[in-house]
């Protein structure tokens, strides 16, 4: 009990001094950096609690029995997106400053001239809040209603949830598109990729999968998920292996169809992230993103093993981290900024996170034991 | 029962009434249990004790392989043996080269898991196995279970075995005789080969004698031959010289290139100096007229050079009224083709260069005899 | 404590519970005697009647392709700019449709969805077919097909090498690799089943051809562990193998500057399009079995119930790239992208664009009604509308794009010949040529995978398989 007090007493201290950092990024190191770190965030916690519920939706519309006993986990991970509204909120607040098609200027810019309302400040607005309002509803609608079926004991949700899971679709594919277009791309509003959105889909599933899969071994460390067995956990790391691989396959789609095409105002994205230190950055990300976990993950028995699906987990949220900053920070001009701003921001946001995630771990009970295909999932072989 | 028997087989009736016999007729000990299943039946493979099988290794090891394969053949090739550059691509572009790497990876992994498990691991195709003969292959793969325990040695005991099976709730047993151990290259068969061989050989031979023989042959594409073109060693009835190829229109110039002087001098005339008076051209006409022309021509113009006296040669005083009345083109013509003992400079010079020395030949006219505006521009 | 509660859980209510995969009484035995009856049993006679239809659109096939080879490729409508039409279109259109068996046995095997397993082998075989039309037509249109080896890299005496950095060479090694590991695949899953009918036919000639084909396979514990392991590896490999096929299919294009061409999202796109109108020409397919061959208790409506939801989905991931592509058009600010995707809706061929947009999107929806999921009537109509859609959706990547692009001096119209629709009559000919004759020669139903999943197949401690 101490220790848990303890972890959590050094939690809130990361996050006080993490939330100087952060001060004094805005005093020190300017609005541009502050606010690159703070989208930074915004959109990590987003991808996160939307790839979550990505997962729990995706069980409804297939009526898959396996997950049902690690459902709850997913579930606790996607109520993030509660905070990211706020998050995302005062983030707009950085529209201005980062994003050149809300400027002034943009209405005399060749190529942004047709645009510029769709990338002026108040519609983006507009995208923004209705994008985080429609994950709240289904939020509300998928977790909410599986969390009173814990005493309710009521099957009635899952016939509500599975007719909302093919809704819920649509929403995400058009709040994961609208995020993906508006604040990573729209960093570059010259550049284009009718791709982008998947890219960024990809990659916020595979962040849900991957704290999924560590949230599940920790909660076993503490003995809570009884009857979670190496054949649960190896599907989830046969997810977790199939979608990093399918990310590398839109990846180097995207690049390889840029690179050959060579057209000017598509090359330009790239060329400043092969660029000087930058190439670097984005070898790291090919290595850590793919070559790793998919070496790590390829063969049956390590998709078991709970001690190599810890560390690839790890490494699979650190990489999308790295993937965000990749995406995000090309922007601020120059070689890739890490330093004190970038530490304390992480400090500050991290640590906000694992205080949330510490406390959504404790709603309701660790299995959905209201749902009827609770112990057909409990059952699972491979 | 015969003492040389193979194997005995006990059949059942159900996949659990198998699996409880196996332990049972394990601990007989009295031979490798080996069970024949219509299809696979999930923890047998603990069950029967068997090894994990390394067919995931192989392909992995195999896949790997393939890529580095592929990888290094296509970068070989691309790179090395026939280095060509497409599409403004590099040499050694590795973007273009990983979809293919890719395909052969699955390739060289597929062929390794299909057929490393048939004939590596199976050790299929065996036509000659005891099993195969049984009477209850035909229940094997259909809706059968059969346990069989095989003879590790000679001292084997069938009929222990049957009664281990029965005891373990066989509803049958059928002990197998030995496999016939004849060997397959027997010389009647190696001659069955050959004969085989030699009478495919006979068939096919005589059946591309005939097809040739009794089919004319078609001209497949026939529409590449009949295009309205001109055809090697054959006249054109579309010109009036018979020429397939005419001379160009006079006065074309190649693309490229500016336009030179051909025929006369006089016809020479009407060419217009294409180069820009900059301070490049003239930096290019000075620097070609001091090292070709000022020998002879002298350094301004005017005939005297360092060369004139020594030859007894009269080069052209270019300051006369003559050559100052001169159009361009003749003063190029000249270059061109060289005039009186003066050779042609057209193998030492480019057309830019020729044009340029105009130039300087100009400024040099004008030089001697400047006006007073002229010096208004210079002094501005 | 958690388990405890869980297990008293109630019981799944109605409306929850999935419906059997097949109906009635099913043992392994009556299993074999269903399926494994046909190839030993004379064909009826609509059989033969369908056979004569098919192998005359084969006929004229052969008979168009005859002619192009006499002519030249002269004979058909391709024109400057639009150097590709038919041919390519139906190429991509071929290679699609056999996507749906590899999903079927490679993907959803990895997800261990158990309706796979009696469909399986018709999909499987159907893609091989497939494939067998999507191959004929680059190997017309190479112009001269007796050098059509020449497109493979091999040491010779010209000392030239193919060219590694052209698409269309890695469509060459593409469809290869998915031609040889489809067919291996399929040829490794009827190894049981061909074992089962050597053992079980009364004819001497039937029982030497199963017997080489069946390799001596008998069944042995040792042997199906490597068999399952083989089995899962192939599954895992032609899961990348069919994201990555369409893919470069779809690089044919996409790494070009024609504007509609280079479309980053064209990859996935293509894969979920290909396996769009592959699974519409399974459910064509199924239905007449499911009716002419009795299989109604194997093939059951779940079967076709679920199969059109996937159809539903990959129907809306299309209307994405749709959606994506329209928005792209406007957002690039790129006039060219512009003036592409407005011919596709307004332009010349602008019926073509609808056509495509109503048979692909529209239609479809139709299927998020279960009654119509289950009706012979819709599902037919959606399977009809979604192959004639995807048709025409090549017909519009292709000929709308070329038809017009930077250059407008050289805009065309394009207009198809009769060689053309013959050729392309005649692949639908050999395809369900293919398809009848294999209908009657092997077994149509994966009889082992489905005798894995039948009640009481597996040991009970596995107690996994209670609601199959």
């Amino acid at each position: 009990m101490s220790q848990t007090k303890n972890t959590s007493n050094l939690l809130w201290g990361a996050v006080a001094l993490g939330a100087l950092g952060v001060l004094g990024t805005y005093a020190a190191a300017g609005p541009e950096r502050f606010w690159a770190n703070w989208i930074l965030w915004f959109v990590l916690l987003f991808t996160l609690g939307l790839g979550s519920l990505f997962i729990v939706a995706l069980e409804h519309l297939v009526s898959a029995k396996w997950s049902v006993p690690v459902r709850r986990i997913p579930e606790r991970l996607a109520t993030l997106l509660i905070p990211a509204v706020p998050i995302g909120l005062i983030a707009l607040a950085a529209v201005p400053v980062l994003y050149p098609g809300a400027r002034p200027e943009a209405a005399h810019h060749p190529l942004l001239a047709g645009k510029a309302f769709w990338l002026s400040l108040p519609f983006f607005s507009v995208r923004t809040v209705i994008s985080l309002a429609l994950c709240l509803l289904g939020l509300w609608v998928l977790v909410g209603g599986s969390l009173k079926q814990d005493t309710t004991k009521d099957p009635a949700f899952n016939f509500r949830a599975r007719k909302f899971a093919p809704a819920f679709m649509a929403i995400f594919a058009l709040v994961i598109t609208l995020i993906a277009f508006d604040w990573l791309s729209g960093l570059t509003p010259e550049w284009y990729s009718d791709i982008f959105g998947v890219y960024v889909f990809a990659g916020a599933f595979l962040s849900g999968l991957a704290a999924t899969a560590l949230c599940v071994l920790h909660l076993q460390d503490e003995g809570r998920l009884e009857g979670v067995k190496g054949d649960h956990l190896y599907n989830l790391g046969g997810f977790l292996f199939a979608f990093t691989v399918f990310w590398s396959y839109i990846g180097f789609a995207q690049y390889m169809l840029m690179w050959y095409a060579n057209l000017p105002d598509e090359v330009i994205w790239y060329k400043v992230r092969l660029a000087g230190s930058w190439r670097l950055i984005t070898i790291l990300l090919a290595g850590l993103h793919f070559v790793l976990p998919f070496f790590a993950l390829v063969t049956r028995d390590s998709k078991k093993d709970p001690k190599r699906l810890r560390r690839v987990a790890y490494l699979m949220l650190g990489a999308h981290v790295l993937d965000i900053y990749w995406l995000i920070f090309p922007v601020l001009g120059a070689g890739p900024h890490f330093s004190w701003p970038e530490l304390s921001f992480a400090l500050f946001f991290l640590g906000g996170i694992l205080l949330w995630i510490r406390g959504a771990m404790q709603k309701g009970e660790d299995m959905p034991v209201g749902d009827p295909f609770l112990r057909e999932g409990l059952e699972f072989r491979l | 029962m015969p003492e040389t028997s193979y194997a005995v087989l006990g059949v059942f009736e159900t996949p659990d009434a198998l699996m409880k016999a196996i332990p049972k007729v394990r601990a007989s000990k009295l031979g490798t249990v080996e069970a024949y299943t219509p299809y696979a039946i999930h923890g047998i493979e603990e069950a029967l004790g068997l090894r994990k099988s390394p067919l995931g290794g192989m392909v992995l090891v195999m896949g790997v392989l393939g890529a580095i394969t592929a990888l290094g053949f296509q970068y070989w090739i691309s790179a090395i043996d026939y280095p060509i550059i497409t599409g403004g691509k590099g040499a050694g572009s590795w973007e273009a080269f990983i979809p293919i790497m890719f395909e052969v990876t699955v390739l060289f992994a597929t062929f390794t898991a299909g057929l490393g498990m048939l004939f590596l691991l199976n050790k299929l195709p065996f036509f000659g196995h005891p099993v195969l003969s049984s009477k209850s292959i035909k229940g094997i793969t259909r809706d059968r279970y059969v346990l069989a325990l095989e003879a590790e040695s000679e001292a084997f005991d069938s009929a222990a075995a049957a009664r281990a099976l029965q005891a373990a709730g066989a509803i049958e047993v059928e002990a197998l005789p030995a496999p016939d151990r004849s060997p397959f290259l027997t010389s009647d068969n190696i001659l069955r080969a050959l004969g085989g061989i030699f009478a495919a050989c006979v068939v096919a031979g005589l059946a591309m004698y005939f097809a040739t023989k009794w089919f004319p042959l078609l001209a497949p594409m026939k529409y590449m031959q009949d295009q309205p073109r001109l055809n090697a060693q054959k006249a054109s009835t579309f010109f009036k010289d018979g020429h397939g190829m005419q001379q160009p229109v006079a006065g074309t110039v190649a693309r490229g290139h500016l336009p030179t002087a051909t025929g006369t001098q006089e016809e020479a005339a009407s060419l217009v100096n294409p180069l820009p008076r900059t301070r490049e051209v003239f930096a290019t006409g000075r620097k070609v007229y001091t090292n070709r022309c000022e020998v002879c021509h002298g350094a301004v113009g005017n005939g005297v050079g360092s060369l004139t006296a020594a030859y007894g040669a009269k080069p052209a005083n270019l300051q006369a009224q003559q050559f100052r009345d001169y159009p361009d083109g003749k003063i190029y013509w000249a270059i061109v083709n060289g005039k009186n003992s003066m050779p042609s400079h057209a193998p030492y010079l480019s057309e830019p260069e020729r044009w340029a020395v105009v130039h300087y030949v100009r400024a040099l006219q004008r030089a001697q005899n400047a006006k007073d505006e002229d010096l208004k521009v210079a002094t501005r | 404590m958690k388990l405890d509660a869980a297990t008293s859980a109630g019981d799944i209510p109605e409306g929850l519970v999935e419906p059997s995969l097949y109906v009635g009484k099913v043992t392994p035995g009556s299993l074999d005697d269903q399926v494994l009856a046909f190839p030993e049993t004379r064909p009826p006679r609509q059989w033969y009647i369908a056979l004569a239809i098919t192998l005359t659109a084969a006929l004229v096939g052969v008979v168009s392709i005859g002619y192009t080879f006499y002519i030249g490729i002269g004979a058909w409508g391709n024109t400057s700019p639009v150097f590709w039409a038919f041919d390519i279109i139906n190429f991509v259109f071929w290679v699609g449709i056999g996507h749906a068996g590899t999903l079927i046995s490679a993907i959803l095997f990895l997800f261990r969805k158990r309706w796979r397993n009696a469909i399986a082998r018709f999909a499987e075989a159907m893609t091989i077919f497939a494939v067998i039309c999507a191959v004929i037509f680059p190997l017309i249109h190479v112009g001269r097909p007796w050098l059509a080896y020449w497109l493979f890299p091999y040491p010779n005496q010209r000392a030239l090498w193919t060219n590694f950095r052209s698409p269309l060479l890695w469509d060459v090694f593409a469809v290869n690799t998915y031609f040889s590991v489809s067919l291996m695949f399929w040829y490794l899953g009827l190894i049981p089943d061909i074992a089962s009918m050597r053992d079980r036919t009364t004819s001497k000639l039937r029982k030497l051809i199963y017997t080489v084909l069946a390799m001596g396979w008998r069944g042995a514990a040792t042997h199906w562990q490597h068999y399952e392991k083989a089995y899962l590896l192939l599954a895992g490999l032609a899961t990348g193998l069919v994201l990555s096929v369409h893919s470069v299919v779809s690089f044919d294009f996409a790494t070009s500057v024609v504007p509609g061409w280079h479309m980053t999202i064209f990859p996935p796109y293509f894969v979920a399009g290909a396996i769009f109108a592959g699974f519409a020409m399974v459910v064509m397919v199924l239905v007449v079995v499911r009716e002419t061959m009795q299989l109604k208790n194997l093939i059951t409506m779940r079967h076709l119930d679920v199969m059109n939801k996937v159809i539903l989905a990959m129907s809306c991931i299309m209307g994405y790239s749709y959606m994506m592509e329209g928005f792209t058009a406007w957002y690039s600010m790129n006039e060219f992208l512009h003036h592409g995707f407005m011919n596709i809706i307004t332009g010349t061929y602008g019926w073509a664009g609808w056509v495509t947009i109503s048979c692909n999107i529209l239609i479809p929806q139709i299927l998020w009604f279960r009654k119509a999921r289950t009706s012979y009537f819709w599902m037919i109509l959606v399977a009809v509308g979604v192959t004639i859609g995807m048709w025409f959706e090549r017909f519009v990547i292709i000929v709308i794009s070329l038809h017009q692009d930077f250059l407008p001096s050289a805009w065309r119209i394009y207009k198809p010949t009769m060689v053309d629709f013959g050729v392309l009559l005649g692949t639908f000919g050999i395809f369900f040529t293919l398809v009848l004759l294999f209908a009657r020669v092997l077994p149509v139903i994966a009889t082992t995978e489905v005798k894995a999943i039948l009640p009481d197949a597996q040991p009970s401690h596995h107690g996994d398989d209670h609601h199959a």
